[in-house]
This record gives C-alpha cells, sequence and structure tokens, in this order.
C-alpha cells in the first residue's frame, strides 16, 4: 500500500493556546483511518492543517510522497485533497449540479455547459451509488444525507486522493449511515485514502481499518487496529498525565434559587429539568451540538422556546425576554467571549457597568466617576490583570476577559450565572484562576450553571454533573459517582450503562 | 485612553478640525474678506444647518449600523403637511405638525427595522419613494406659501445677538446631540447594540426599542431641518431635499462614524458638516458651476472615506 498523507510532528500555535503540540498521522491509500479525540484534542485544526484552512507552525505534511504547501486551500485542493466540514459547505440556493461543480465550473467559451455539469454530475451520483438524485433539484430541498452525498460528488469531482470527513454520521438516521458507509467503501476500493472523524466509537469497528487518538494536541496512540476496544480508546482519550489543581470549595447551601422545569426547544433541547442550589456549581457535560449552549441559551430567554419554565428565587421568568432575565438575576458568560461576552473597543469599565447604567447615574445621566469607581472594585476583587480598569477589553488575555464578564454580573448581583465553558481560550496556567473566581463566586451563594467538554474540569470541580446527548440529558452524575470515563460514555453512548447512574 | 484608541476613534476629532482650518486659511488667501468676514462665516453655518441637524440624528442612526436613506423625501413630505394642514393655525402650530410628520416618518421606519426585520438600506429606501410621493400628491406638485406665518419666515431673516437662527438651531441641536449620545444612558444603549448587538441582548439591553427609538429621533431631526428650510424658503416645496441623504451620510462617515455600526463620534460628525460645508462656499465663490460643485462631492466623499479606511 502506498501513503496518501504523512504528517510529521505538526505544531499549530493560535495566540496564547497551543492547539496541536506534534501531531503525526498516516493515511494510506485505500484505508479508512479514523481520528478520534475529546472536544478540544486537536482534530479540527489538524484537518484544517491539511485542508490548507489554518497555517501550521511547524512540522511536514506530505502527500502522495510530495510536500504540500501550507495555508492555501488552493494547493491542498489541486494535490487531491477534499474536505467534508460538519457544516457542510453548500450553497443551498443552487442546484445538485451546479453546488458539486463550484468552483470549477464547466465551460463553453464564457458560458456555463450545464448540459455536461448535469450529465457529469450524474454519473458521479452513480459511481456513490446514488444515479436517482436529480441534479437540478435545489440542494436547499434536500434531506442531510442527500447534501452529504452532493458534497461527496463534490469532493469527487476533483481528481480526490484524501477525502477528509469531519462527523459525517452525527446528522444520519442508522438506514442512512448504512448507505454513508457503502459509499465509502466504493471510494476506498477506488484508492482513496480516508480520514473518518467521529464520536460514535462503535462505527469504527464497522468502517474504519486503523485507528489514531489525539489528546491535548498530541498523537497518543496511532495505528491502532480498528478492533481496538472502545473502553480502550476512551481511557487513551482521556489519558492519565495531566492533573489539575482546583481550589476547595464550600458545600452547596440547601435554597433552590435556579428551577428549570420542562424546558424545551426542538429539535435542539427535549424537555429538561433540574435546579441550581445557593452556592451550588452544576456542571453540564456532553459533546460539542449536545444542546448544552442552547440550553443555557434557553434558560436565558436568549432563543425562544416551545415550552416550559424557568424560575430564579421562587419567581417564573416570561419568555422571550433577556432582558427580564438579567433583571431577575440571571448572568450568562457565552462561550463566544469575544463576539457575545464583550465590547472588544470598549475599556473594561463600560463592559462591566453596561447592565447597571440606571443605579450608577443620575436621571438620564451617566456617571463617569461612579462607573470607574463601581467597576475598578469588582474588578480588583476578580484581580484582573493589567490593573487598569481604563484598558481596552480587546487588549486582555482569554483569562482576564472572562473576569470582565464575570464582574459584570457580580456588579449587578446575579443571583445565577450560566457559563458556558468558562475556560475555553484561557491558557492553562490561567485556567487555575478562573476556576478560583468561579469557587469564590459559588461560596458567596451563586448557583453555577457550567458547560464544559473538558472533563477533569467537570469531576473536579462541580458538585453535580448533567450529561447531555442529542439534546437531552442522559445521566445525572453526583460528584463522588463521576469520573471521566463516565461522563464519556454517556455522552458517547458506547452501549454501557454505569452503576451510580440516574438517567 | 492608550494610543490603539486614541488612532481609532479621536482622528476624526483631531484631524477634521486642522482640515477646518486649512480650509480658511486657503479661503481666506484666496478670497481675502470676501471669505473670511462674519458675514460669510454665519453664511456658512445657516448653509450647513439643514444638512447639518439632519446629520446629527444621522450619527445616532448610523451608530447602530443603521442608515436613513430617507430623509431628503421626509424634509419635504413634512413641511408639505405641516404646511397644508396646519398653515392655518399659525407658525407654531406648523412647526409642530411639521416635526410630528417628519417623527411619525422616523417611527414607520424603526417599526419596519426594528421589528419587521427589513434591512434599513430597503427599508429607509421605500420610505424616499413614498414620502416624496405623499409631498407631491398632498401638494398637487405645488409649492405651499407661507409668507403670512412672520413667527417663521423670521427663521430666515432675523439674527440673534448677530447669530443666524438658523446657525443657533444646528449648534443647539449638535449639542444635545453631543450630550444625548456620550452621557447619558440612551446613548450608551445605541453604541452597545451598533457594536455588539448579541453581547447587548445578553445584556440585558432591549434592543428593538433602542433601533425603533434612532430613526425616531433623525425623523424629529429631519423635521427640525424641515422648519429650517421652510422658513429660509418662507414656502414648503414638494421638491426640496433632493439628495440631502448624501450630505447628511457624508459628513456623519466623514467625521469618524462607521457604517458597521459600534464606532460614532459627534464632534466628527460636527466639524464633517462644517467641512462639507466651508468648500462648497469656497468654490461658490470661485464661481465653480454647480454640475462641477456636484463631481467633486463624490470625489471628496469617495476619497475622505478611503483615507478613514486606511485608519482601521
Amino acid at each position: 500500500m502506498t501513503a496518501v498523507l504523512e504528517v510529521r510532528g505538526l505544531v499549530k500555535v493560535f495566540p496564547g493556546v497551543t492547539a496541536l503540540a506534534g501531531v503525526d498521522l498516516d493515511v494510506e491509500a485505500g484505508e479508512v483511518h479514523c481520528l478520534v479525540g475529546q472536544n478540544g484534542a486537536g482534530k479540527s485544526t489538524l484537518i484544517k492543517c491539511v485542508s490548507g484552512a489554518a497555517l501550521p507552525t511547524s512540522g511536514t505534511i506530505r502527500l502522495l510522497g510530495q510536500d504540500l504547501t501550507t495555508g492555501r486551500p488552493g494547493a491542498a485542493l489541486s494535490a487531491g485533497v477534499a474536505t467534508m466540514y460538519q457544516e457542510l459547505d453548500l450553497v443551498p440556493d443552487l442546484s445538485v449540479s451546479a453546488n458539486i461543480f463550484l468552483g470549477h465550473e464547466r465551460r463553453i467559451g464564457p458560458l456555463l455547459d450545464r448540459r455536461a455539469m448535469r450529465r457529469e454530475a450524474t454519473e458521479l451520483l452513480a459511481r456513490l451509488g446514488h444515479a436517482t438524485l436529480d441534479p437540478d433539484a435545489q440542494v436547499a430541498d434536500l434531506r442531510p444525507a442527500d447534501r452529504q452525498l452532493v458534497s461527496m460528488a463534490r469532493a469527487l469531482s476533483r481528481d480526490v486522493r484524501l477525502l477528509i470527513m469531519d462527523e459525517p454520521s452525527a446528522i444520519l438516521d442508522p438506514p442512512e449511515v448504512d448507505a454513508l458507509f457503502e459509499v465509502v467503501r466504493r471510494l476506498t476500493s477506488a484508492g482513496v485514502g480516508v480520514v473518518y472523524i467521529s464520536h460514535r466509537l462503535d462505527e469504527i469497528a464497522r468502517i474504519g481499518d486503523r485507528v489514531t487518538v489525539l489528546r491535548d494536541g498530541k498523537t497518543v496512540a496511532s495505528n491502532l487496529p480498528a478492533t481496538t476496544s472502545a473502553d480502550q480508546l476512551v481511557h487513551l482519550m482521556i489519558g492519565r498525565s495531566f492533573r489539575e489543581v482546583f481550589p476547595e470549595r464550600s458545600a452547596p447551601r440547601s435554597d433552590v434559587v435556579l428551577r428549570v422545569r420542562r424546558l424545551s426547544r426542538r429539535p435542539d433541547l427535549a424537555e429538561t429539568s433540574f435546579e441550581v442550589r445557593a452556592g451550588e456549581i452544576l456542571g453540564v457535560g456532553g459533546l460539542v451540538g449536545a444542546g448544552r449552549t442552547e440550553l443555557l441559551r434557553a434558560i436565558a430567554g436568549l432563543d425562544p422556546v416551545d415550552g416550559g419554565e424557568v424560575t430564579v428565587a421562587g419567581r417564573a421568568l416570561p419568555r422571550d425576554r433577556p432582558d427580564l432575565a438579567v433583571a431577575a438575576g440571571i448572568g450568562v458568560a457565552p462561550e463566544e467571549r469575544k463576539s457575545q461576552g464583550l465590547w472588544l473597543d470598549w475599556n473594561q469599565v463600560r463592559n462591566v457597568t453596561i447592565c447597571d447604567l440606571p443605579r450608577l447615574g443620575r436621571g438620564p445621566f451617566t456617571d463617569a466617576a461612579a462607573e470607574h469607581r463601581a467597576a475598578a472594585a469588582q474588578l480588583r476583587s476578580l484581580d484582573v490583570r493589567p490593573d487598569d480598569p481604563r484598558r481596552l477589553a480587546s487588549e486582555l488575555s482569554g483569562g482576564n476577559q472572562q473576569k470582565v464578564v464575570l464582574a459584570r454580573w457580580l456588579l449587578h448581583a446575579s443571583a445565577v450565572l450560566l457559563l458556558d465553558e468558562p475556560t475555553r481560550g484561557v491558557d492553562v496556567g490561567a485556567k487555575a484562576d478562573v476556576y478560583r473566581v468561579i469557587a469564590e463566586l459559588a461560596a458567596r451563594g451563586l448557583a453555577i450553571v457550567m458547560v464544559s467538554s473538558e472533563l477533569a474540569e467537570l469531576v473536579g470541580f462541580c458538585d453535580r454533573i448533567l450529561v447531555m446527548r442529542e439534546g437531552a440529558v442522559v445521566a445525572e452524575l453526583r460528584g463522588e459517582h463521576a469520573t471521566e470515563e463516565l461522563i464519556l460514555r454517556h455522552a458517547l453512548r458506547t452501549g454501557h450503562d454505569a452503576p451510580g447512574v440516574s438517567p | 485612553m492608550t494610543m490603539e484608541a486614541l488612532r481609532r476613534v479621536r482622528v476624526q476629532e483631531v484631524a477634521l478640525p486642522l482640515v477646518v482650518v486649512l480650509l480658511v486659511v486657503v479661503g481666506t488667501v484666496l478670497r481675502g474678506t470676501i471669505f473670511f468676514s462674519t458675514a460669510n462665516l454665519w453664511n456658512v453655518l445657516v448653509q450647513a444647518s439643514v444638512a447639518g441637524t439632519v446629520a446629527v440624528g444621522m450619527t445616532f442612526v448610523i451608530a447602530t449600523g443603521g442608515i436613513d436613506l430617507a430623509v431628503g423625501s421626509v424634509l419635504a413630505a413634512a413641511a408639505i403637511v405641516g404646511g397644508h394642514y396646519f398653515h392655518g393655525a399659525g407658525a407654531a402650530w406648523f412647526m409642530a405638525g411639521t416635526v410630528l410628520a417628519a417623527a411619525v416618518a422616523g417611527a414607520v421606519n424603526g417599526i419596519a427595522v426594528a421589528w419587521l426585520r427589513i434591512v434599513p438600506f430597503v427599508a429607509t429606501l421605500a420610505m424616499l419613494a413614498a414620502a416624496r410621493g405623499v409631498a407631491q400628491q398632498i401638494s398637487h406638485q405645488t409649492p405651499v406659501a407661507l409668507y403670512d406665518l412672520e413667527a417663521l419666515t423670521r427663521i430666515g431673516s432675523q439674527r440673534v445677538l448677530g447669530i443666524p437662527i438658523p446657525a443657533i438651531v444646528f449648534l443647539i441641536v449638535v449639542a444635545l446631540g453631543w450630550v444625548l449620545l456620550n452621557r447619558t444612558r440612551y446613548g450608551r444603549y445605541v453604541i452597545a447594540v451598533g457594536g455588539n448587538r448579541e453581547a447587548a441582548r445578553i445584556a440585558g439591553i432591549r434592543v428593538r426599542p433602542i433601533l425603533f427609538s434612532v430613526y425616531v429621533l433623525v425623523g424629529v431631526c429631519t423635521g427640525i431641518a424641515s422648519v429650517l428650510q421652510t422658513g429660509q424658503l418662507a414656502s414648503a416645496s414638494p421638491v426640496v431635499g433632493l439628495g440631502l441623504e448624501l450630505d447628511a451620510i457624508a459628513a456623519v462617515v466623514i467625521g469618524g462614524t462607521s457604517l458597521a455600526g459600534g464606532h460614532c463620534s459627534m464632534v466628527g460628525t460636527f466639524f464633517g458638516v462644517i467641512t462639507f460645508a466651508l468648500i462648497f462656499n469656497l468654490l461658490t465663490l470661485e464661481n465653480v458651476e454647480s454640475q462641477v460643485q456636484q463631481i467633486l462631492r463624490g470625489v471628496i466623499i469617495l476619497g475622505a472615506v478611503a483615507i478613514q479606511r486606511r485608519g482601521h
């Protein structure tokens, strides 16, 4: 067999975060190579580097024995790399054939040769075993499975040697998954190398030839046989090398602050109910796309819900009114901190006081001195560095930006904090600092819901953990029963039920 | 304030006054006291007053990331509505009716943008067409003479403390606009919504009422400008205000307010207005034909915005 892809010592450093710290990957012609790892292990960054969407900091990528020009999607495409991302990159308003030939349309002189594209599209779809798909149909009208076929046909329309599939089965029903695997086998028998990323570990034995495991941006196991057990893979994905140090926590109090009852928003969120007490940190685990962010947004009234009720300190919140949720004491620290949490070109003071202008001003007017005093006190209590409230938010590190968001809700005397991946994009060293602040807030009696993809964070830091999968809470784990394996198993649906689980 | 912030926010507030000084020097060198006289300089402010008053409201709209293309048509329609329905009741009623009519047009824009979620460009483009039609329909395409409203015509003829009334009104509107934008909670919310709509929502700011309000605000400013205009002409005409939106938007953008929202400067808008007025005053004194002035207007807008983009 010949090597299609050889990745050696790949490193990718983003400002403040090392996403890849030396990754090796070998894919041979005609094989399906599965790539597994936790959220944030570096899978997405790796495929972005291979497909040219990101420029690696160091390391080599060789395709069919040739060094690949990195950081140029065009170079990767013409070298035969095709990528199917999770969010399919199709143009919904164009037809199937137009999408397949997007960017390399068949032409007669300056005009589009629609007939040739239609004919070739049908041929490509026939090669995938789906000759019946109408090349004139609008992509917007297709089912997800058919869209995926279009995406694959597009990959085939160029001379593809390596196909990267990022969670292709995530949006498919079981029969559709069977059909997908059939298509993948047709491709590999034609000599195409496939990198297959999936969180469904049970699929690996069915479709894969070999497995590589990533953790913390490194290859921790490569070229394992596809028969490797799910237990062993989970163990490799979690690792035991790295332990966070979490601050001491005081015990939660008995009074319930946040009560969520049968809250639902189809199809993202099935009916969900839980309570959070004062001083409690409730962790929410699950894979990306399991509905965790949607849960937080539904609680805060940011997205319309189908049904259910949220009460804060016994008082029900009206629906679809984020302003009244804030007034009732709900504070949100969104995962997209820069685009949703902050005004980056505002100084820290303004970012902190935005919810409290009526209280800090006189009549309709703002009072800059009062704002500065109030904000500076909160920022100092959270130890924001540098200690200069006039510094713009854009000039702060990720951890300090997070503290600015928290300072806003502290100043507002919020009773509930909804934290979405609070340590995402925060340096390893600064994470301990963020944990300390969150622990302090809990000790002050705030009820905290914390969505996290870091299993160690959930197990080591939270009083209770809800695990979500496909929009529903599938398990609730109490502190002493929670282990990283257990969380991951529930999140992945590997079929085991472990003791200590109340579904 | 850091250097970066200084560069980003304050460049127009520093550079534009220098441009204004430069224009005054050039004008004085070229035309001497014909240009550099109290009479002519007040005249510049009077010429700037209509577009300038509108530009104050426009600054708020653009700060939210919106735009109002309808101000020229609304200016005409408001005066026609005022002249047609409130003429007999006296000058005060005429003024109130005109401002109210323009505010209603702004409210319609605001509802279309905030609640019907129509892009501001399209919503106000529709109003641009409709308001002009209203003006022509009500007036039967003929101007409404308002000579008999003495209190109104005084706007064009009298001075207070030696200052022409339109100039006074313009300066007051600018000052109020500055306070509203920079010293009130409302102004902060406008900038917050323009700078990061989702962050504003998460922080509990009611985004739609803010979006709605800025269109009402520019409507009120347009109504005031309409009163200034009719006062100077002593009549309400269905064809005034053509291209007014261009003058107002250009002044705001040259003043450093970003069309993307979130960055805005009332001081910049003021100097943007003055810069334009000085340039066209000079060109007129130099007997440059109005068609040529119109071409230069386009060139200046393009050049100024290109320079501004390089600062970002």
